[in-house]
Parts: structure tokens; sequence; C-alpha cells
């Protein structure tokens, strides 16, 4: 239903002052105030200034009253306004980052938790503040070699781009183990960056801090011009958007596609394999950079169809109207801050719907929803158990 | 006009000159309706009304190239759509013609263009004139008048150089003649 | 005044002029310059600017210099041909000139409108003057052909607007032929039961009308028929029309549903199309009460006289296997015919009107409004439905289970303003959406909701109507509805949350309803591209006909003879509907009156230069060229050319000529406006 989004609206040197000379910016003289964006927003209701009256403030010159409140920090960059706005006007990834990024400046008191991640973000690489030397560490217990770039020196087709929470998390390394097996069941010929490797920044660009994000982006960039690859394959759905959005302002050429996507394409193939079944009733929560941001909300669901025994159902808020993990655009390191303002976390609000469902397991396509989801599990009440997979995952289980 | 082939005038910048012959019922319609709808383009682009796409004679096209045209733009109304059935087509085999011609007279196949626009498609006709005047301001002036001229003089040059070879040689024509191998640029 | 006849040798003598069309083009383009500019080209007599050249002193102005300055040719530069060239002629021919001395300059739409820098604008209306200056010396006199109108009128849609036009034309004495694909006329208006502003009875004004369609000795009514092709042009269109089986013969059906009443279907059992589904019927069934014309039909996908599934050619197949006590109760009437097949009509009209109307657009295009999902989400169409006293439920408003709704919420705008879906404001939906808020409140006494982004109601007694409906207590709050979720407090009574930002208060509202009626709007026909093409008519870029000028020629359409009517040209309210029918039918009369239309004298002929070489015989669209045996010539039938001009340009030896648009013109035009210096 969402028109498609242009990648390159506006350009790196866009700032808020000079918003509205640009085309996204014109769109934004064409709002009619109707309220949809902050009607569909799921922290709507705690924003004093929701992205209606944000764009009404900026056109009246009053944007800096907007800047003082904390507002803002409550976007978790889903794009559900963006995606619903019948003006096809450009919030989530292009009007509310600048505004976020001018907050941050001016803010005296920044969430500890949040500050500390950017903080670990340019320090090391990684949101956690682990060792970049670490990056690699899981691929020991991959069970097959993980054939790294800078080793391997020839042209590859595919660079996995394994992303900080696969590399770090243990529940992110279950997927980092499950693509592999799918790689090389598939005979993919692919290569990842190891501990060279840094995050793709999405947060630090969507969120708040275009400098972050620029000096994340340039150092993945050198790599990725060092080396020969075709394809660029993420399971993050935040690194995904990044590349897909972000990266060929800064030279990226190749195509980028997520997880899901490149197993989608090649189903046929990955089709006869997958023979173990899966007697399993499993609901799919749409990530926000994969649905939303691209229109990528076929493919999740035709693996799960594809694995014998699963039987899919829906959540009441599905594909466009999906709801928010509650993890972007920052809310990953704002849930004590969001605890401590009242507000409900919004995984809990997404596995209530899941729990309704009555199905056994809830089935993501992004690393940051596997943790979340979890943590929502234990405060949630639900009779029958349930559990959270990546669909990758699920596949792997499948594969005989 | 004789002046009309003359090189362009001292201290303006080169902008390309095109001629348009658009049918009057999607085409010409379209572009009033970017002029209703204050749809600002180029104005570059110099616009002949014809009844339908069908009348373009390619002879027409020759022409304006040969008048000192940069491009030439046909516009009619998409297929199907014709006021007279099927003029469009007809335009359309004309055009496949003429591409070929023009490629072998060296000429850039871009300089010639046929598009199919409604009369509802304003901003379309905005798009397709822009498009062709950057298109053509990218290629630089195509200045047949000034190659026709050139050519002539080759021509010429080239007759009396073979005229002079052949009266060295004794004269006569290559199939007959012993010295066949350099004469057989002359008849090519 | 003495018509003044150029003898052959005379010299050629232009009159050029220039308007300022007050400051639209003036303001671009230095028309002063241009005219100085033309009057140094070769055979410029005279060069004027004007104000506005197409009022009466600018025409005067050509008149009066062709008299003193014994002008022969007049160039006039000013707006687009499509809309003064007539004008100018007219005025060029009351100057005692043939009115084909004339040509004139598109520097408006082609130039000051579209271009801003003043000297590339000037620069462009002096290269395009030049062109018509050149050209306009080899004009020669030529003759308007006049051609005779039929005086029969085709409508196409039997709605309001088709209705009303209809009436008009068969009051008049004129012939008409309704053509409606459904099996009984009314449109979207018989369904409704009240209207706004007034809100008084749909029916109560549309039901004598329709009845007055039926019973009308000047109109052939072909319910549920579709026209299949349209040759010819205006004053002689050949039409076909394409009757489909209703297995009914309607002169013999008195409408007394005995029937109906026998079928061996007891009840009715099957979804009722003119109720949207909300209500049913058996195989053999009368469209709705009011139905014109009264006359029942077999649905044969479901009858079990037939067999089930279509033939390829579409058609049903008898299967006998039925009792047919229907055969039984129609008795000696005998109106009952399972044989019956397709009938294809030919006829012949000399004008036009398409009346087709809109569909709503389909709410399933919104995922987040749940319709199609949740069974208490309606479109309006089908509330007006349950309203009407004559619908499923006769009237009463309750939902699928059952219940009267104790709060309901209509949403404004689905589809409408969104560029995501359709981009245009239906006009219609928020009065509709206030009509049916008092409509709802009246039959339950429930509290409404009206979701809007903007109220929109212009018109006359609209304004009123809204003061009205807003004293009666609505809750109308102001903005969009952003999502429609079942109520998770609430789930098993099918209640729905709806959720919107309420913009004038800055709060999030999320309010527990029974029934969410959503406002769809109004979109084209997805047919109408196929009627487009059949009647050579133009579409916005959204898919309504396109009107030949916005303000000035609102009912004409670019394809002379065919008119507009309705809300197939855009949407819009019963009452202009209404006006737009009847002016529709004023322009339809208007030229049957007259009795003759004037043609453009564009047709081609051939010189005896012809090498009989047959290339462009072919090619004539029209079937206008023939090869004459005696002179081994082709020759052009002139009354069959429509002037396209395709064979022109493909005769090898040059040797045909298209009036208007001769090479020699067209050449000069070509050397005109690549003028030096002008780019
Ligand atoms: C829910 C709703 C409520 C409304 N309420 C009001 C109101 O209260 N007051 C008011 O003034 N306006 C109201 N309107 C607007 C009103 O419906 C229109 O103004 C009016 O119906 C337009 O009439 P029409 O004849 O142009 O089109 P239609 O009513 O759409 O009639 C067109 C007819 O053409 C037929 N047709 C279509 N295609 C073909 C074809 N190819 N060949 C043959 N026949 C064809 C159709 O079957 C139909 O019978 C409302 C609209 C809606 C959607
Ligand atoms: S949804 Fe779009 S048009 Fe509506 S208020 Fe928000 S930004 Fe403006
Ligand atoms: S992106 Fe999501 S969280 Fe951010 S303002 Fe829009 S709807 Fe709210
Ligand atoms: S044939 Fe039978 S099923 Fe069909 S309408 Fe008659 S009685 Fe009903
Ligand atoms: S001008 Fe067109 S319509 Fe007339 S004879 Fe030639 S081809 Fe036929
Ligand atoms: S009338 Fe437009 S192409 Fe024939």
């Amino acid at each position: 239903m969402v028109a498609l989004l242009e990648p390159a609206v506006v350009d790196k040197a866009t700032t808020l002052e000079t918003l509205l000379e640009t085309p996204a910016g014109k769109r934004m003289m064409t709002c009619i105030q109707c309220g949809t964006c902050a009607g569909t927003c799921p922290y709507g209701e705690h924003m004093e200034f929701a992205p209606r009256l944000v764009i009404n403030m900026l056109r009246g010159g009053f944007i800096d009253e907007v800047i003082k409140s904390d507002s803002l920090l409550r976007c978790v960059a889903c794009y559900a306004c963006l995606a619903k706005c019948p003006r096809g006007i450009r919030l989530t990834d292009v009007l509310l980052p600048l505004v976020k990024e001018q907050v941050l400046v001016t803010r005296t008191e920044i969430p500890a938790e949040f500050q500390k991640s950017l903080e670990n973000m340019h320090r090391y690489g990684n949101p956690m503040g682990e060792s970049p030397r670490k990056r690699a560490a899981w691929t020991a217990t991959a069970g097959t070699k993980i054939p790294i770039l800078a080793e391997v020196k020839r042209t590859v087709d595919v660079l996995w781009f394994v992303e900080c929470y696969p590399s770090f998390y243990a529940r992110g390394q279950d997927n980092c183990r499950a693509v592999a097996k799918l790689f090389q069941a598939l005979g993919v010929d692919f290569a990842i960056l190891g501990n060279e490797e840094k995050c793709a920044g999405e947060c630090g660009q969507v969120t708040w801090e275009s400098g972050l994000f620029e000096s994340l982006a340039e150092d993945n960039m050198k790599l990725f011009k060092k080396y020969q690859f075709r394809r660029i394959v993420t399971a993050d759905a935040h690194a995904y958007n990044a590349f897909h959005f972000r990266y060929p302002m800064f030279g990226l050429t190749q195509p980028a596609e997520h997880t899901t996507q490149f197993f989608a394409r090649h189903l046929d193939q990955l089709k006869p394999r997958l023979t173990r079944p899966v007697n399993r009733t499993v609901t799919y929560h749409d990530p926000c950079c994969l649905g939303r941001a691209t229109g990528s909300y076929d493919e999740g669901r035709a693996l799960l169809q594809a694995i014998p025994g699963v039987k899919l159902v829906e959540m009441v808020h599905n594909r466009v109207n999906s709801i928010c993990c509650g993890g972007g655009g920052g809310g990953m390191w704002l849930d004590t801050y969001y605890k401590q303002k009242g507000m409900e976390r919004l995984s809990e609000r997404r596995v209530r719907e899941a729990v309704a469902t009555g199905a056994d397991v809830l089935a993501v396509s992004c690393p940051y929803e596997i943790s979340r989801f979890e943590d929502a599990l234990k405060t949630v009440p639900h009779d029958k158990p349930m559990v959270v997979r990546d669909v990758v995952e699920l596949l792997a289980e499948s594969l005989a | 006009m004789a002046n009309a082939t003359q090189s362009p005038l001292p201290n303006s910048t080169w902008k390309p000159r095109i001629v348009a012959f658009f049918c009057n019922w999607c085409t010409y319609t379209a572009a009033d309706l970017a002029g209703v709808s204050r749809m600002k383009h180029f104005s570059n682009v110099r616009i002949i009304r014809l009844m339908c796409s069908g009348r373009v004679d390619p002879q027409f096209v020759l022409e304006a190239l040969a008048k000192g045209a940069d491009a030439v733009l046909i516009g009619g109304c998409h297929p199907n759509d014709c006021h007279y059935v099927e003029g469009n087509y007809k335009c359309l085999r004309r055009y496949q013609m003429l591409k070929r011609m023009i490629a072998d007279m060296g000429i850039e196949p871009e300089r010639l263009r046929l598009e199919w626009i409604s009369a509802a498609e304003g901003e379309k006709l905005k798009r397709v004139v822009n498009e062709m005047v950057e298109t053509i301001t990218k290629l630089g002036p195509l200045g047949l008048p000034q190659k026709f001229e050139q050519w002539d003089r080759e021509m010429e040059e080239f007759a009396n150089h073979v005229a002079a070879r052949d009266a060295a040689a004794g004269g006569g024509c290559a199939e007959h003649g012993t010295n066949t191998q350099p004469l057989e640029t002359a008849h090519a | 005044m003495k018509p003044i006849v150029p003898k052959k040798n005379e010299p050629v003598r232009i009159g050029f002029y220039i308007c300022h069309c007050g400051t639209n083009i003036a303001s671009v383009v230095d028309v002063e310059a241009v005219a100085k500019y033309a009057a140094t080209l070769p055979n410029v007599a005279v060069s004027r600017t004007y104000k506005y050249m197409c009022s009466d002193p600018g025409q005067e102005l050509i008149q009066q210099d062709i008299q003193e300055s014994r002008l022969n040719r007049i160039v006039v530069a000013a707006c687009s041909p499509l809309l003064h060239e007539h004008t100018f002629r007219k005025a060029t021919e009351a100057g005692g000139l043939n009115p084909f001395y004339f040509q004139m300059v598109n520097i408006r739409e082609h130039d000051s409108w579209v271009h801003t820098d003043r000297t590339e604008a000037t620069r462009k209306a002096m290269a395009l003057a030049r062109a018509a200056i050149q050209r306009v010396p080899h004009h020669k006199p030529l003759e308007v052909k006049k051609v005779g109108i039929n005086p029969n009128v085709l409508i196409v849609g039997g709605g309001i607007g088709g209705i009303h036009a209809a009436l008009t034309l068969a009051n008049a004495g004129k012939m008409v032929y309704l053509v409606e694909k459904e099996a009984t006329i009314g449109g979207h208006m018989a369904k409704f039961d009240k209207t706004f502003p007034t809100l008084d009875c749909a029916m109560c004004v549309l039901s004598p009308k329709m009845a007055a369609i039926g019973s009308h000795p000047n109109i052939h009514l072909w319910t549920y028929s579709e026209v299949a092709k349209v040759d010819g042009y205006v004053g002689n269109f050949k039409v076909t029309v394409r009757r489909k089986p209703r297995y009914i013969l309607e002169d013999l059906c008195t409408g007394c549903q005995e029937c109906v009443n026998a079928c061996v279907y007891k009840d009715a059992k099957f979804a009722d199309e003119f109720n949207l589904g909300l209500g049913k019927r058996k195989p053999i069934f009368l469209p709705f009460p009011q139905a014109i014309p009264p006359v029942t039909m077999i649905d044969p996908e479901v009858c079990l006289n037939f067999k089930r599934g279509k033939n390829p050619d579409g058609s049903h197949t008898v299967s006998d296997k039925c009792k047919k006590t229907c055969v039984e109760a129609c008795g000696d009437r005998k109106a009952i015919d399972f044989k019956q097949t397709q009938e294809i009509k030919e006829i012949t009209v000399g004008t036009i009107i398409v009346a087709t109307g809109f569909q709503i657009f389909d709410a399933r295009r919104i995922p987040y409004y749940g319709y199609g999902v949740y069974p208490n989400v309606y479109n309006a169409l089908e509330v007006e439905r349950l309203i009407n006293a004559s619908g499923p439920t006769e009237g009463e408003v309750i939902l699928r289970n059952g219940q009267v709704p104790k709060k309901v919420a209509i949403v404004h705008c689905v589809g409408s303003r969104d560029e995501n879906t359709n981009r245009w404001c239906s006009r219609v939906c928020c009065l509709y959406s206030l009509k049916l808020a008092h409509l709802i409140k009246e039959h339950t006494h429930a509290e409404v909701y009206n979701f809007y982004i903007d109220m929109r109601t212009p018109g006359k007694g609209m304004e009123e109507f809204y003061n009205r409906i807003a004293e009666e207590g609505m809750h109308l709050i102001r903005g969009r509805v952003a999502d429609v979720y079942p109520d998770p407090n609430d789930g098993a009574t099918g209640r729905l949350v709806v959720q919107a930002e309420d913009t004038l208060t800055n709060k999030i509202l999320k309010i527990p309803v029974d029934m969410v009626v959503l406002a769809t709007g109004l979109e084209p026909h997805p047919e109408a591209e196929s009627l487009r093409r059949m009647f050579n008519l133009s579409c916005s870029s959204e898919g309504w006909f396109l009107e030949r000028h916005p303000k000035l020629a609102p009912v004409n359409t670019f394809t002379d003879g065919i008119f507009l009517a309705g809300c197939c040209q855009g949407p819009k309210d019963i009452p202009d509907t209404v006006a737009q029918a009847g002016a529709a039918a004023a322009e339809a009369f208007a030229l049957i009156d007259k009795g003759h239309v004037e043609q453009e004298p564009n047709t081609a002929y051939i010189l005896d230069d012809c090498c009989g070489c047959k290339s462009c015989i072919p090619l004539c669209p029209y079937t206008a060229i023939s090869f004459a045996e005696d002179t081994k010539k082709a020759i052009i039938n002139e009354t069959l050319c429509k002037g396209c001009g395709t064979c022109v340009a493909s005769c090898p030896s040059g040797s045909i000529v298209q009036n208007l648009f001769e090479d020699v013109e067209i050449y000069s035009e070509i050397d005109g406006v690549l003028a030096e210096g002008l780019f």
C-alpha cells in the first residue's frame, strides 16, 4: 500500500534549516495536519509534540520549542507515521532525525544507558562496548569454517554483514549459526568481514547522531572498497535499511539484501531440503525496517509457509499496520527511561497480541526483537508456552 | 532563409534548437494543458501542429535537421488512442525507418524522439521536453547545414582527385581497367 | 461588407496582431518587440499589439484593417488555437476575407505560461510568429463542409445523470436510446434513503423519473446492456449495443413476481447485489422493488435449470433439471425463456451523452481500517442500504449480529486526499457523512463520532446543513483515523476501537464503538478505460473523463458530438449531476436543432501527378481512397476523408495535398521556427 520510498530524497548535507528547501521539505509544506501520524504513533499519547505538530511548528518557525522538549526521545523510528501519511511525507527517516539531532545537541541530560551505547559505538564500533577483537569469536561455534574476506583474497558472491547483536549476543549467535548452515546447504560463496566489521550505524542515523553514523559508514565503506563482492546480505533489518537507503550516498554500489529476502529468492532450491517438520503455530512480526520501510512483507511469510508443519496465523496488527517492538531509533537503550516516564513497553504490547493468536512461536526477522520479545514474555502472562525464533532459525531447524 | 543556417549569434551561448511535430488531439493538447497548469519547461522546443502524427512526413524531419534543428520531437496519441484510429502506428513505422536513416548519416539516435503523450499528460510533456533539451545540450550542436557544406566540398575534392588519378592512369572504369584496386573505393 | 477575393497576382498583405491577454502574455513576452520584429518580415503590412484580441474591439480592429489597409492574410499571436482559432476566423470572415486566410500563433499556453525568462520567451514568440507569417501566404480560400445530423441520441448510463438527460431530450421530441449495464436504471441514487442537504426522500424524487423513462414513447430503454462498438463521427455515429440475456422476455413480463414466489427455492439464499450482499434473493428476482423496467431476471449461475459455470463464450447451458415452478406460475404470460441469448442491436445516432457515473473506493485498499476483516466495519453505501426502508433490514440500522449499535464512528476521507490511494477530494463524502450521522442517530439514538480532516461543505444550503447536524450533538473530531482494531478489553462482542489524534485538543483518542462506517470516496469505473477508447475520449490522469475545457466547455469532450454528464467526469453531488445532465442535453439538442455540423475543411485530395502506385489506399482508416480504373489514379472521397493526413505523408510522388496542412505550409513553418538568433 505504501509507496516505495525513494532512497535519495535528501542529501547528506541537509540540515533542519535547509530542509524546507529540499524536495522532501517541500512535501512537508503540503501536510494537511490530519494527525494520522500522531494517531498511529505507538507513543503518540506520550508526546507533547507528535509528528503533526512538529511539522506545523517547523513551518511556523517555532521548531526551537520542539527541540527543547523531550518528545522525540520517544520516537522509536517505526515508520508507522510515514507509511500512513496521506501526503507521503518523509517523517521517520528525514524530518524526525534532523530534529532529534538538534535535541541531542541542545539537551543537557541524556538518558545514561543511551548515552553509553552511543559512546560505545564511537569507541568500539558496537553499542555494547564489547571488544572489537572478539567480533568474529562466534565463528568458532559455527560448526563449519566461516571464511573471512581478508583471508580468502578473491571475489566472493556474498558479503555477509553479521552486525553487532548477532556477533556478540548468545541468542544472536544462534541466528548466525542458522544462516551459516543455510548458506552451506545452498552452496553460497560467502565471506564475512570478521573483526574489521563495525556497526552499520543505522541507529546513529535514524536516531540522533548523523556524525556518528557518518564515521561508521565511512569506516565500513573503506572495507567495502578494499574487497570484492557482488552483494551484501545481512540478518539485521536495521543494517539492511542503512545499506539500502543511506550507504549508496557514501558510494555503496552493490545491492543489499536481508537474509529473509535472500532465502526467499532461493526458495525453490531450499524448499526440497526443508524436510524436517516443525509442527507449530507461528505468528510473524514484521520488523519496521523491513516491512514499512522497504515494503518487504511477503518474504518472511513465504519462508515460514515453506516449512512443513508450520501453521501461520496473523496478529491483529500486521504488515503495514504492525506494532513496533520498541527497539528502533535508539529505543533499544531507552527502556529504563521510558519506564521512568511511565510508558508501556512496546515489546509487551506486541507480545500480548502474539499471545492472543494462540501461537507457539513468535517468528521475527530482526536480531533486536529476539531479546526484546523474550524479555517481554517474562512479564506478559500467557497460559501456553511461547518461544521467539528468527525465521532463519526455523528454516535451519527444518533443514534435514 | 539563408541566415537560418549561420552559426549562433556572437556572445550568445549555444542552445539546442528542437522542432516538434505534435498531433492536434493528444500531444498538442497536452502542451496546452502544461500551459494551463503553468508547468515551466525549457523554451527551446518549437511546436508545429499537425492533425495527426500520421501526417509527419519523414521529409519534414529531414528538412528540419537540414534547416538547422539539432533534434526533432514527434508527439502523438498513445497506441489505440489515435483520433484517426491508427495514424500513430503509421508514424511509428516511419519513425523506425527514420532512425535507421539518420544513423546511417552518422546522426546520434537521441536527436529523433517519438513520444506518446495523451491530452491529460501535461506533466509528461514537461518531462519529455526538459529531458530532450538536456540530452541535446550534452550532445552539442548537430550543425547539419554546415556539415552539408563540408560534405559538398569533400565530394568535390574527391571527385577532382579521382578524375585527376584516372586521367593519370589512362582513364577507364574499374570493371574494365587494369588498375581496379584503388578504384573500388570510388564505386563503393 | 464586400468579400475581398485576392487576385492571383495581388501582393500578399499580412496583418499581424499580438495580444497582451491582460498580463498573461505581456508580463513574460515583450509584445511590443515581437510586433516590431514582425513588421520587418516580408509581406507584413500591419503589425499591432492589443490588450485583448478576442474582445469585440480586438476583432473589430482586424476587420477594420482588412478594409482600410487592404489586408489579405491575418496572423494573430495569442492563446491556443484550440480556444480561439474559431473566433479569429470569424473576425477574418467578418472583415470580408475567406476565414482560412488566417493563422494563429500560440504564445500563451506554449510560451508565456510555461517560460519565465523574458528574453527567451520573447524570442520564442518571434520565431513562432515568423513561422505563421511565412506560412500564411500559401493559404487558400476554403469552404466549410456541412454534414447533416441524425436527430437520435444515445445515452450511456442510467443513473440520475443519464435519466435526467434522457427525459429532457425525449420530452423535446428527440428519440433517445438509453443503455444501462445493470438490470435496472437508477444508479447510486436509487440506493439512498434520504439525500443531503434537504434530507428529502431519494426515491420520492427519483422513482417518478424512472417510471417516466420506462413508459416514454421516445425512449428505448435497454437495461442489462452494453455498448460494444462505436463507429462514425458527429452527426452520424453507428453504435452496436449488446443486450445480455436476462432469461425473461421484457415485453411479456408484467412484473407480478409470481415466479419469484413460486421458485423451488423457498428461501432467498443468494447474496443480493442491489443490497451489496447485505440481503438475500432467489435465482429469479426483481433487482429491487421499484426497478425500472419492472421485470424480473434469472441468475443462471444459481438457477437449477442451468448447468453450473459459463461456456467459453460467456453463455450458459440449460440443464432442464428443475421442476420450473416459476414457468408454471408465469402461466399464459410465457415470459420466462431459458433459451434467451444475447441480442445485438445496431443503431445510428447523431450525438452521444456519456453518464456512466462512478464506483466507490474499495476500502480493503486501506488495510488498517479493517474493512472485509471485521464484520462491524461497513462502507457508506452499505449503510445507505441499512437505513433505507426498502433495504435488507427494512430501515433498521442493525449490525450483522442483529444488535443495534450504541456507538458509531464515521470515518471521513477513506481513499480520498491520500497519496497512497486516490489523491482527489471526493466532494460528497463530508456531506453524506453528516447525513448518515443524522440518520443513524435518528434510527438508533446511538452516539455518533465523525472523524474528519477538513469539513468540506461548499454549495448552496450545505453549510446550513452542516450547522443543523452539528446542533444535533454529533461528536465532530478533527483528525484522520489512524487505526481500527478489536477492543482488547472486549473481544467477544466484536466491538472495535477507533484511534485518532484530535488535532484540536492535541490528544490521542481511542474510542470504543460498535460500528465503523467508512466514508469511501468516489473513483472512476475500471471499465471507464475501455469506454474511453470506444468513444475516443480523453481521461484525466485519475481516470475521470476529460471535458473539453474546465470552464468554458465543461460537458463537451474532445470528440465532437459526445458529451459528459455526472460523476463520470468527476465527483459531484446530485444537484450538480442534474445540472450537468441538463447542459449535456442542451448541447446535444443545439446540434440537432442546427441540423448540420460544420467540418473543418482539412481534407486531402489527389493531384493529377498521381502515379497510380496505390500505396496510399490501404493506409486510410476510413477507406476514403479508391482507385479509378479509367484514369489509373487514386481518388479521395471527400465526404469520407477525416483529414488525418496519413496518406499525404506516404505518397511517394508527393501528389496528395491536405488542405490547411499543405507540405509547403509546413515547410515554411519549419523554416520559420528555426529562425536565426531566436533561440
Ligand atoms: C454513499 C453515498 C451517498 C451519497 N449521498 C448523496 C446525497 O445525499 N445527496 C447528493 O446530492 N449526492 C449524494 N451522493 C452522490 C451521488 O451518488 C452522485 O452525485 C450521483 O449518483 C451521480 O449520478 P450519476 O448518474 O453521475 O452516476 P451513477 O449514480 O453512478 O450512475 C451511473 C449509471 O451508469 C451505469 N453504467 C456504468 N458504466 C456503464 C457502462 N459501461 N455502460 C452502461 N451503463 C453504465 C451504472 O450502472 C449506473 O446505473 C452520494 C454518494 C455516495 C457514494
Ligand atoms: S500524517 Fe502526514 S499529512 Fe497528516 S499530519 Fe502527519 S505529516 Fe501531516
Ligand atoms: S516513527 Fe514511529 S515512533 Fe517515530 S514518530 Fe513516527 S510513528 Fe512515532
Ligand atoms: S427454474 Fe427453478 S430454480 Fe430457476 S428460477 Fe425457476 S423455479 Fe427457480
Ligand atoms: S487524409 Fe486521412 S482520412 Fe483523408 S484520405 Fe488521407 S488517410 Fe484517409
Ligand atoms: S491523432 Fe494523435 S496520433 Fe493520430
